[in-house]
């Protein structure tokens, strides 16, 4: 199969989910409880302002309308208004979606930069000291929850001792990668860990594998093994996992976001779901959607290129 | 039956592999894990909840081996009555999830066709979800409180055990004795559970391993952001949270139980990564 | 009593207003607040970050002073008509807004009619005796309906701040609202003593200080002190008290209770507990059937009374509020409040007493009630384990079910609830606001309490058009008197707001009503 029409099919495919996770994103948010209006307009708002807000968000209608409604508008761009900031959805969303996109992007690269290196030092190791090191270490990332090593870090480095600046984002460019570091390195604990043992797994079966043993007794160097079947093996599983944990990487970011006050669409998320706003919510989850997918599809594709096996549907 | 077990179980000298300091490690915090969780009483030594206008915020003593919080509460108790509540989470939290999953995963994966196609929508559909985001929301349309994050786990959880189940038994489909079940016109329920399952179930109990530690980190998570157990309930992301406004001045509220679910989520990834060896292809 | 905590009010704001040492200018302040602004405007500001900063970017034509003493604002003096059904004030002369541009009556007459105009903002009807505005002049008078003894005070409230009537007539957008959003930050005008200079949601709101504003320092020059304000939002206690003790913010609001020992023994930080008029209450579903249909016990007077006495609200503010804050001695507001009788804390401890009515009530020991809390709270699960604790003592087995905010607030306005916890801040400076809240059953059924008692009602209805202050007085005392008696709520205490300033910050303050106050701010350096 071409990749072409690789390509097709998966977009395709996107189609049907799509609209099923429009459903459930209609259905679960109309199934919060308590009315939307009585969560936005305040304790002391009367019925009239009530009513207001409800009609305001269409909330009198049939839920079947309210759903063509919903359709309608994400596909002519319209995400509706944030009751919650008084803004447009579409607007907020992308005033906050760069400092995730941020924090995640620096999250990955310092899950690639530890893991990376340790996994193999560990597989060449296998099962001697440093190999039980190593997987010990990063066991304990993998056992800790993030709010607490966050809250641990900003205390310690950010506010103790000074080395970094207690959360925020900054305003430039530099700003943001000495700001966000320490809740990168919060969020990176858990996936570097998966990385390094998913890694050090695959390279432990490619270096046993006949194919490379059979290149050892040809006489080839084993930095050239190393480097054209180890690496490239290696870093197909690597991909298929870093995409694969992208959406866990964005809860990751939720809980991180709201310790370190970066302004994301993690901790606004939080925030809407609290405040039952609707759009805001809405919005919010299409996005993640619309992302992930996109992101799905690109760890296909870099998937199939790196490895010719897996173009056979 | 014997001879299904002898199928199950991998060749005696495999059996070393079980010997490794790290799986014993790992069984060891487990057994203690659970004594504890299903006998609290018999190890904190003081009620978890009774307030104590006198000793509050003390660090670790002879009398508090770990300390008391701001309404001087025992925080060694608190630590201890977690544990049922933290290894409850563990198995209830993860169970349910597994049982749907590796149903609706053998049912799929061995009929395929149009059952297989909707399925994989769905699952898309789900795991475009941030993970987390999806338990709040759903936690938030049930309400707060352990058993409807209960809830809210099984129903976002089951896909992935669905999705390794399918993978597997599809996998297995091509073995002889599915072949040969269907030559002697055995049921499919009968191929599917007694043939194919035994060998498909390995993977889905190594990762359920690792999904039990997972979920004590997210119920933890969700009690810190206030929506899995409540205070004043003993529960490891609860203390955490009610310890985080004293990091400085009283660094044992969230130091102790930080530590306990580290050494817990510890033990479950050891037993898991032991499981896993023992199960690893060989030559 | 009432008078010594006037005084300390006045105190507090006398000590800010004018420190001891002689106010510096220049420099810039960095606060941290817990949540942002959204849109302040007079008008639509519904949500505490938006009310409590309106008055630094508005005046308003009269001022409240110390002990509610009503002073010039916009407006340099006010009167009265006899019959009270009509206030004529005169606007000051050569005031400008921010952009330079004078302050006219048309602007006056502009911003009044759009505050009482109930299809744009949630407040109009704080000004529903409002029947026209007119100007002659710098002379403004204001026609009422009906005679109205806190229109004086509305005058002095954020929803009255004065607007440009130019700036909205220009600016962009079909209905008000869009105009004042359109106006919010890009072609800001405004009457007060900063200006919006930028605003990041979610991150980072600056205000500048506006060089035409009227008021003066007491050094004879135009006030702020300050050059500017960067607003930080920081929604995690924790992290905002970090930020400030690392010395990145100057500033931090609402500061937990557990941490306020800890900063106050912190030298290079001022604790300021502000006076408030925030209350802490829970009300109680006297209704004589619950939601679903079964009898309700709480409908009886003596099992509520009892669980009153029953609870021991100075153990209470140690547990929760780490003893900042005391026990309510008016039921129906806060002590900070005009007109708030002080007999002593309410329903002091006492068990006996409480023994002997829930037996007087029949009530059967084991009986069972459900507060409803706020989820994730640590403060409602102290409260629920207090309770559970002080009430088992009078036989009562106390439930717990937590909800987030949405769901307790519908639960309240249906009804489904025996006791739930639920807070309270005045908006404005008269008692008729929160008296109506609480207890007059058209506005909100007694804050969901479903209490419905004639005289109270008549009592309320009366004090809302009596212009005889000492008349007035006494209705309002009848009225708590009524209310403390009839228990429709649990009363516990009111609170200040911890405040945690830089020492170099002085003469901030945030008011009893919650309002973050600027204009006289400065900086040592």
């Amino acid at each position: 199969m071409s990749t072409l029409s690789y390509l097709l099919s998966r977009l395709l495919q996107i189609i049907p989910t799509f609209l099923i996770v429009m459903v459930i994103i209609f259905l679960l948010v109309r199934a919060l409880p308590g009315d939307p209006a009585i969560a936005m307009a305040d304790a002391k708002a009367t019925e009239e302002q009530l009513e207001q807000i409800r009609q305001r968000l269409g909330l009198d209608q049939p839920m079947w309308m309210q759903f063509g409604y919903f359709v309608k508008n994400v596909f002519t761009g319209n995400l509706g208004d944030s009751i919650l900031l008084k803004a447009p959805v579409t607007q907020v969303i992308i005033e906050r979606l760069p400092a995730s996109g941020f924090l995640t992007l620096y999250a990955v690269l310092f899950s690639v930069i530890i893991a990376g290196p340790l996994a193999f030092v560990a597989a060449l190791n296998r099962n001697n000291w440093i190999d039980v090191s190593v997987r010990s270490i990063f066991q304990i990332g993998l056992s800790t929850p993030v709010f607490y090593i966050g809250l641990l870090l900003l205390t310690f480095l950010a506010a103790k001792l000074r080395w970094f600046p207690v959360g925020g984002y900054g305003a430039t460019f530099g700003e943001h990668m000495y700001h966000l570091l320490l809740p990168a390195l919060t969020v990176a604990l858990y996936t570097s860990a998966i990385i390094m043992r998913n890694l050090r797994s695959s390279v432990i079966e490619v270096i046993d594998a006949e194919y490379v043993q059979f290149a050892r007794a040809k006489g080839l160097p084993e930095h050239v093994i190393l480097g054209r079947h180890v690496l490239r093996n290696a870093m197909i599983s690597t991909v298929t996992l870093l995409g694969l944990s992208i959406g866990n990487l964005m809860s990751g970011t939720l809980v991180t976001e709201t310790i370190f006050a970066v302004p994301g669409v993690g901790r606004l998320m939080l925030d809407a779901i609290f405040a039952r706003d609707y759009p805001l919510i809405q919005g919010l989850t299409l996005t993640f959607a619309v992302l992930v997918s996109i992101i799905f599809l690109l760890t296909d594709m870099i998937q199939a290129w790196l490895d010719p096996r897996l173009r056979v549907s | 039956m014997i001879s299904k077990l002898r199928r199950l179980l991998p060749h005696s000298s495999q059996l070393l592999v079980l010997l490794r300091p790290g799986f014993l490690v790992g069984v060891a915090i487990l057994f203690s894990s659970i004594i504890l969780a299903l006998f609290p009483s018999t190890f904190a030594p003081f009620d978890p909840n009774a307030f104590n206008y006198v000793d509050l915020k003390q660090p670790p003593s002879a009398e508090h081996w770990f300390g008391t919080d701001n309404l001087g509460r025992d925080t060694f108790s608190r630590v201890i009555w977690a544990y049922s509540v933290n290894i409850q989470m563990a198995f209830i939290a993860t169970i349910f999830a597994l049982t749907i999953g590796v149903t609706v995963g053998s049912l799929v994966g061995y009929y395929g066709g149009i059952a297989d196609a909707i399925f994989g929508r769905c699952v898309d559909a789900i795991i475009t979800f941030p993970f987390l985001v999806l338990v709040i929301a759903v936690v938030a349309v049930l309400g707060p409180g352990l058993t409807n994050m209960y809830i809210a786990i099984t129903l976002v959880g089951w896909v992935y055990y669905a999705r390794l189940m399918r993978a597997e038994i599809m996998g297995q489909l091509g073995n002889d004795y599915a072949a040969a079940g269907k030559v002697m016109g055995y049921s499919d329920a009968r191929i599917i559970f007694r043939h194919l399952l035994p060998n498909a179930i390995t993977p889905v109990i190594v990762y359920w391993m690792t999904d039990m530690a997972l979920a004590i980190l997210l119920g933890s998570s969700l009690g810190y952001l206030g929506l899995g157990a409540q205070p004043p309930q003993a529960e490891w992301g609860v203390l955490i949270a009610e310890g985080r406004n004293f990091i400085t001045t009283a660094w044992w509220l969230s130091l102790m139980p930080g530590i306990a679910i580290v050494v817990t989520g510890l033990g479950f990834s050891l037993v898991g990564d032991g499981v896993a060896d023992l199960m690893r292809p060989r030559g | 009593m009432k008078k010594f905590l006037m005084a300390t009010v006045a105190a507090v704001a006398m000590v800010s207003a004018f420190p001891a040492l002689s106010a510096e200018r220049g420099g810039t302040m960095t606060f941290a607040r817990y949540d942002d602004s959204t849109l302040i405007d007079p008008i639509y500001a519904d949500r505490n970050p938006d009310i409590w900063m309106v008055t630094n970017l508005y005046d308003t034509l009269l001022r409240t002073g110390e002990g509610g003493s009503i002073s010039g604002g916009l407006a340099s003096d006010y009167s009265v008509a006899a019959d009270g059904l009509s206030i004529s004030l005169t606007l000051r002369d050569g005031i400008s807004f921010s952009d330079g541009t004078a302050i006219e009556a048309k602007d006056v007459v502009f911003s009044l009619e759009r505050a009482a105009n109930a299809d744009l903002g949630p407040w109009a009807g704080l000004l529903a005796s409002i029947d026209s505005v007119s100007s002659d002049g710098n002379s403004i008078t204001i026609t009422l309906r009906n005679a109205d003894p806190t229109i004086v005070s509305m005058l002095a409230t954020f929803n009255t701040a004065i607007v440009s009537a130019d700036a909205f007539a220009a600016a962009a957008g079909d209905t008000d609202q869009e105009k004042s959003s359109a106006l919010s930050v890009d072609g800001f005008v405004g009457s007060g003593p900063f200006t919006m200079k930028s605003h990041q949601r979610g991150t980072l709101m600056q205000f500048e200080a506006n060089d035409h504003y009227w008021r003066q320092g007491e050094d004879g020059k135009a006030l702020p002190y300050i050059d500017g304000i960067n607003f930080l939002v920081i929604p995690d206690d924790a992290t905002r008290i970090l930020k400030l003790q690392a010395g990145e913010v100057d500033g931090a609001e609402f500061i937990p209770f557990a941490r306020v020992a800890e900063m106050e023994a912190d030298a290079s930080i001022n604790m300021e507990l502000f006076p408030s008029t925030r209350i802490i209450y829970s009300p109680i579903n006297t209704r004589s059937e619950r939601a679903d249909g079964s009898a309700n016990p709480l409908a009886d007077l003596k099992l509520r009374q009892a669980i009153n006495y029953a609870t021991n609200k100075e153990a209470l503010v140690q547990l929760v509020l780490h003893g900042a804050g005391k026990p309510v001695t008016s039921g129906l507001m806060a002590s900070t409040t005009q007109l708030a009788t002080d007999n002593g804390p309410l329903y002091q401890y006492d068990l006996e007493k409480a023994k002997a009515l829930i037996a007087e009530a029949g009530v059967p020991a084991g009986t069972e009630i459900t507060l409803t809390t706020l989820a994730g709270s640590a403060d409602d699960g102290i409260i629920l384990a207090a309770l559970q604790q002080m009430w088992s003592e009078i036989g009562i087995k106390l439930k717990v079910e937590q909800v987030d905010g949405p769901t307790r607030g519908a639960k309240n306005r249906s009804g489904e609830f025996d006791i739930h916890t639920y807070g309270w801040v005045n908006d404005v400076n008269d008692p008729a606001q929160v008296a109506g809240w609480l207890g007059y059953y058209p506005t909100r059924k007694a804050v969901g309490t479903g209490w419905n008692n004639p005289e109270f009602n008549t009592l309320f209805e009366a004090s809302n058009t009596e212009m005889d202050p000492a008349k007035r007085a006494d209705q309002y005392a009848r009225m708590q008197e009524i209310y403390a008696e009839a228990a429709p709520l649990l009363f516990m205490y009111e609170t200040p707001f911890a405040v945690a300033l830089s020492q170099s910050v002085k003469g901030y303050v945030q008011t009893p009503l919650g309002n973050n106050e600027f204009a006289t701010t400065w900086i040592d350096r």
